[in-house]
This record gives structure tokens, C-alpha cells and sequence, in this order.
């Protein structure tokens, strides 16, 4: 669970750094192109995980709730 | 014995002689007076009536207790001339005599006695619940022995009992009733209580029962003491020593032991009671450790779901930042030899420039600036 949590805290601070540079005065399309995929693809992989760990503790709660 | 001149000595030694064949013990009963004790040893007193005072003379051990003068006291003892003193009767054992003198002595006593604290609260001590032996001090053919060890056995079964059978009235119950308290009190495994008792009887039966010796043998028991005289009216002095007193050997019986049947009804009350005590205390861990439970998931959920807002609001911000969606808009991106540019600044006629849109880049040439 901490390992989890700390992957997940590399992605937030992945994402944070991408939204950054966005806002910066500098603008390369290509680049900006490259990041906001990048950022999509980073978002889409936190959503997955959250909704994983969701489900993991939806899952245990109920299993312990039986007892 | 006319002719024959004897020395005073003499005189005093056939007189004795004399006195010891024809009347070696006599009792008499009187009025006490002149009482005084010597040097906390020597007695000395008189008995009277209207026409005669007998000079008498004692230790203390022979006393019952402490006396008056005035009181009735019936005396045993061998009438004696002293060479040097003169007529007395040698104490062997006194007792008071009549109702009125017993009660006068008893409450001499018991004054003495309460004094000394024998009768004190502090100094009772509890009887076990449920003795394994019992000292029993009681006369063996009597009521009382029957109606204790009935009830006893009525009540609780197995209970081990030494009996020692003493005079439980007249002039040797006393000393043999200290003897059965004194040998109990020095077995090398002590019974766990000791109970002494008798049947009700006049106030002078029961004399032995309020007996100075009787009462301290009680005070000194290293054993805990039950003592119980059947009677109505006065409480005995060994009852008001004891650690505790019953009214009746039946009543001693009921206070030593528990019934079986209370007991057994009290041992399903306690572990009906200590079933409770356990299924609540369960019942409260089970319910504090399922709300912990809840809560946790509850905590966990709720972290979940404030990431996934942060992710939507993310995502919105990201739309906004997707370069394609500004294209889509109708904005166009203009690059000379690959640059983007962002200022007019150094293009002139002629320059080629490519215009990317939202689905495409034309080239294009600059005709005017």
C-alpha cells in the first residue's frame, strides 16, 4: 500500500511539473504537443489506479465485514 | 487429756489433726465480708450470718471472679487453726451463690472484663465460609450435640468434626472446657473453627459459660470461636468474647455452614451474571471494532474520491491547455524555417511562411507588410 501510494505521489508530481511548463510563456508545438499527451496518458494511468485501489478496498471492506 | 500439758504447738498440731479427720472439707454459704486481696496473692474475708463471722483465707486462683462484700458466696474449703493466726477455713474453690449474687459477679466481671477489651468489636475475627474441621466442645449425650451436628449435616456434608466431651455444667465444666479450647489451640493442624455450646438452662447451669477462665480461654483462641447457650434473657460473657455468637447449638450449626442449596443457587446466579459480563464486553468490542471498521473504509473512500476530483478538474484544465483545441477554434500557428513565430518583427515581402490550422499546414508567401 505505501509502495502504491508513492507511485502514485510520482505521477502527481510527474503531472504537476507537465501543468508547469504549460504555464510558462514558452511555447514549442511539438513540445506542447508531446507533454499534453503525456499529461493525458499520466492522468488516464492515476485514474486507473485510483479506481483499483477503489476496488481493493471495497473489496476487503466487505470481505471483512462478514465476521 | 486432763493430766497431759502440751505446748501451744502441740495443741495447734492435734487440733488439726483433728480437724482433718472429722471434717476435711466443709462448704458453707454466707454473706461476704471484710473482702481484701493481699499483695494481688492472698485473700482474706468473712462469711456471717446473723450469729456468726468465719474467718476465711485464699489465693487468688481460687476466686471466680472479682467479689463484693455483701454478696452470697458458697465456699468450700478445710477449716484450719493457724499456730499463730488463729482460726480459718482454707479456700479450695468458691462460687457466688443465689440469683442475686451470680448476676452481681457476672456484672463484676464482665465490667472487669470489658475493661480489659476482651469484648471489643476489633477483635472479632471472621469464620471461614466453608470450614473443613470443626472443634466442637459440648457434652456428647446432650440435645445440643444432636441439634448442631443435624443441622450441620442438613445444611453442608463432609465437614470433618473433633468432639471433645465436657461437663457443660457444675464445677468442672469450666476447667474442662478451657482444656478442650487450650488442646484444640495446640494441634499441630488448627480445626478452622471452634465451637463451643450447650442447651438453655437456669441462670446457675449456665454459670460455666460467663466463668472468668472460660471467658479468656475464648478471648485466646488462636482458632476463630463460635460459642452458643441456648437461653432467652442474659448473653454469657464466652458468648460476648467469642468472634461470633449464636442464640442455639441449632443456630451455631446454620452460622458455621452454608446451606448446599443457597450455594449451589448462588454459584448459577454467578456465572449466569459472569455469562453477562463476558457476552456484553463482546458485544462492545464487536461493536467498537465493526464502527472502526466502517470508518476506516469510510476514510479511505473518501481520500479515493478527493483524488478523482482532483484528476476531473485536471482533466478540465488540460482541455484548456490541449494546442489542438486552440487550432479548432481558428487559431493558426506560423512558422518561417521551422519557427514558431510570435512578432511581425523581421519578415518582409517575399518571405515563405507556413500556416498550420486544425487539419493542416498550407504554405504561403508574404505580398505586403
Amino acid at each position: 500500500m505505501a509502495q502504491q501510494a508513492k507511485n502514485y505521489k510520482q505521477m502527481s508530481d510527474e503531472l504537476n511539473k507537465l501543468i508547469e511548463w504549460f504555464e510558462s510563456d514558452e511555447l514549442n508545438l511539438d513540445e506542447a504537443v508531446g507533454k499534453y499527451e503525456q499529461a493525458m496518458q499520466l492522468i488516464s494511468e492515476m485514474e486507473s489506479h485510483l479506481k483499483t485501489a477503489e476496488n481493493k478496498v471495497k473489496k476487503i471492506a466487505v470481505k471483512f465485514e462478514s465476521d | 487429756m486432763e493430766g497431759i500439758v502440751l505446748s501451744p504447738s502441740d495443741f495447734a498440731a492435734l487440733l488439726n489433726q483433728t480437724l482433718e479427720m472429722a471434717y476435711p472439707v466443709v462448704t458453707i454459704e454466707g454473706e461476704l465480708s471484710n473482702f481484701r486481696v493481699s499483695k494481688n496473692r492472698w485473700v482474706y474475708f468473712d462469711l456471717q450470718d446473723e450469729l456468726a463471722s468465719i474467718k476465711f483465707f485464699g489465693t487468688v486462683y481460687s476466686l471466680p471472679g472479682p467479689l463484693e462484700d455483701g454478696m452470697k458466696v458458697r465456699v468450700s474449703g478445710s477449716p484450719r487453726l493457724h499456730p499463730r493466726f488463729g482460726f480459718s477455713v482454707n479456700v479450695l474453690s468458691m462460687t457466688p451463690a443465689g440469683e442475686g449474687s451470680i448476676k452481681k459477679a457476672a456484672d463484676l466481671l464482665a465490667a472487669k472484663l470489658q475493661a480489659e477489651g476482651l469484648f471489643d468489636e476489633e477483635r472479632k475475627r471472621p469464620l471461614p465460609q466453608i470450614p473443613e474441621v470443626i472443634g466442637l466442645v459440648t457434652a456428647a449425650q446432650s440435645a445440643a450435640y444432636a441439634d448442631f451436628i443435624k443441622i450441620l449435616n442438613e445444611r453442608w456434608g463432609g465437614v470433618e468434626i473433633h468432639l471433645i466431651d465436657v461437663y457443660v455444667q457444675g464445677a468442672s465444666a469450666a476447667p474442662q472446657i478451657v482444656r478442650a479450647i487450650e488442646y484444640f489451640n495446640a494441634l499441630s493442624r488448627l480445626p478452622d473453627v471452634l465451637v463451643i455450646t450447650r442447651g438453655g438452662g437456669s441462670a446457675e447451669d449456665l454459670a460455666s459459660f460467663s466463668d472468668e477462665r472460660v471467658v479468656r480461654a475464648v478471648a485466646a483462641s488462636r482458632i476463630p470461636t463460635l460459642v452458643a447457650v441456648g437461653h432467652e434473657v442474659d448473653v454469657s460473657l464466652a458468648e460476648l468474647a467469642a468472634d461470633l455468637r449464636a442464640s442455639t447449638p441449632s443456630n451455631a450449626a446454620q452460622l458455621v455452614v452454608p446451606h448446599r442449596r443457597e450455594t449451589i443457587a448462588g454459584l448459577g446466579v454467578a456465572k449466569k451474571s459472569v455469562f453477562e459480563v463476558v457476552s456484553q464486553r463482546l458485544e462492545a468490542e464487536r461493536r467498537a471494532n465493526r464502527e472502526g471498521r466502517e470508518y476506516l473504509t469510510s476514510q479511505v473512500l473518501l481520500l479515493l474520491k478527493n483524488l478523482q476530483n482532483n484528476i476531473i478538474s485536471t482533466r478540465k484544465l488540460m482541455s484548456v491547455l490541449d494546442p489542438q483545441a486552440a487550432l479548432k477554434r481558428g487559431y493558426a500557428i506560423v512558422r518561417k524555417g521551422g519557427h514558431v513565430l510570435g512578432s511581425i518583427k523581421g519578415l518582409k515581402g517575399g518571405d515563405r511562411l507556413g500556416i498550420q490550422l486544425a487539419d493542416g499546414t498550407i504554405n504561403a508567401e508574404i505580398s505586403g507588410k
